[in-house]
């Protein structure tokens, strides 16, 4: 159990710097959006809105119910149901941002904007594989930045498509962690070394 | 086979066209100079260096001589700069400007 408390505060520290990059990804595109009135990085913008504000609320919701009130397993059901829709609120903003991302930064006009719309309120309505639906629009994602990469080879849009392929494997050992711990902590490492990926990028650009 | 038709925002024409008056230097650079390097019509050119000139990104060398020359500003150069780190964080994304 002390394990498990210190791998949640371990968790809360990565995700709260997760959270304040993706916040500062998310100023830096609103001020190009105000310079330049391309919709595309108000999109972008949103998106990493959507992810902070989700992880900043994990973050809270984690450490009260966690660290303040000590969660364990005789937990009474209603403090169950609460984490259960913090969780699941969490998943789908997380889920909201990567459509977004995907409709933001696409290179070929194929998806629509009211497809987005259907896919960001499935996104709520659906709840026990959060986490493969997350996996399934983070793969769209990295393709459409795999194919940016390849298009322009700088350095820049590396740092992109390294930022997103890290999500996606945090994503993906978060999906194995019910089975290995560790893989829950390697899920927060990968997700801060993409965000830091980002950070990159925008001290790249200057 | 056809090409897709690239076409660029207007503050792309406006950063393009203080891009070719930057690299004219101290000296300064003329409508035609301008007009080639941002690919743009008579028309447009006239109408967008009113609008730099207006913004105060650009200003009139001599505006006694009868070919006008221009110089990028500071607020201009600043402009560029600016306008150059969200290029370059736009297209990492894959997002034109």
């Amino acid at each position: 159990m002390q394990l498990g408390i210190s791998i949640i505060r371990l968790d809360l520290l990565f995700e709260t710097i997760s959270g304040i990059i993706a916040l500062i990804v998310t100023i830096y595109a609103s001020n190009a959006y105000k310079i330049t009135g391309q919709k595309k990085l108000s999109d972008l913008s949103t998106g990493f809105m959507v992810l902070s504000v989700g992880m900043f609320g994990r973050v809270i919701g984690t450490w009260y119910f966690f660290v303040r009130l000590g969660a364990s397993e005789d937990m009474t059901p209603e403090l169950r149901t609460l984490i259960a829709i913090v969780t699941i609120a969490y998943g789908a903003s997380r889920i909201m941002a990567y459509v977004v991302f995907a409709v933001a930064i696409r290179p070929l006009k194929r998806v629509e904007v009211q497809d987005a719309g259907a896919l960001m309120a499935l996104a709520v309505l659906v709840d026990p594989t959060l986490e493969m639906i997350a996996i399934f629009v983070l793969v769209i994602v990295v393709i459409q930045a795999l194919i940016n990469y390849t298009t322009n080879r700088n350095r820049f849009a590396l740092y992109v498509l390294v930022g997103f392929i890290l999500l996606l494997l945090s994503h993906l050992f978060l999906a194995q962690s019910v089975i290995n711990l560790g893989m829950y902590l390697m899920s927060q490492v990968a997700q801060l070394l993409g965000f830091l990926s980002f950070l990159v990028l925008l001290y790249k650009t200057g | 086979m056809s090409r897709k038709k690239v076409y660029r925002s207007k503050m792309r024409i406006l950063a393009d066209m203080m891009r070719a008056v930057q690299e004219a230097g101290v000296e300064g650079a003329g409508p035609t100079k301008i007009l080639y390097a941002a690919n743009l019509s008579h028309d447009r050119l006239t109408q967008y260096l009113e609008e730099l000139l207006e913004k105060e990104l650009i200003t009139i060398l001599d505006s006694n001589c009868s070919n006008k020359t221009y110089l990028l500003t500071d607020k201009g150069r600043e402009f560029l700069r600016e306008f150059v780190k969200v290029e370059r964080f736009s297209e990492a994304f894959g997002i034109e400007i």
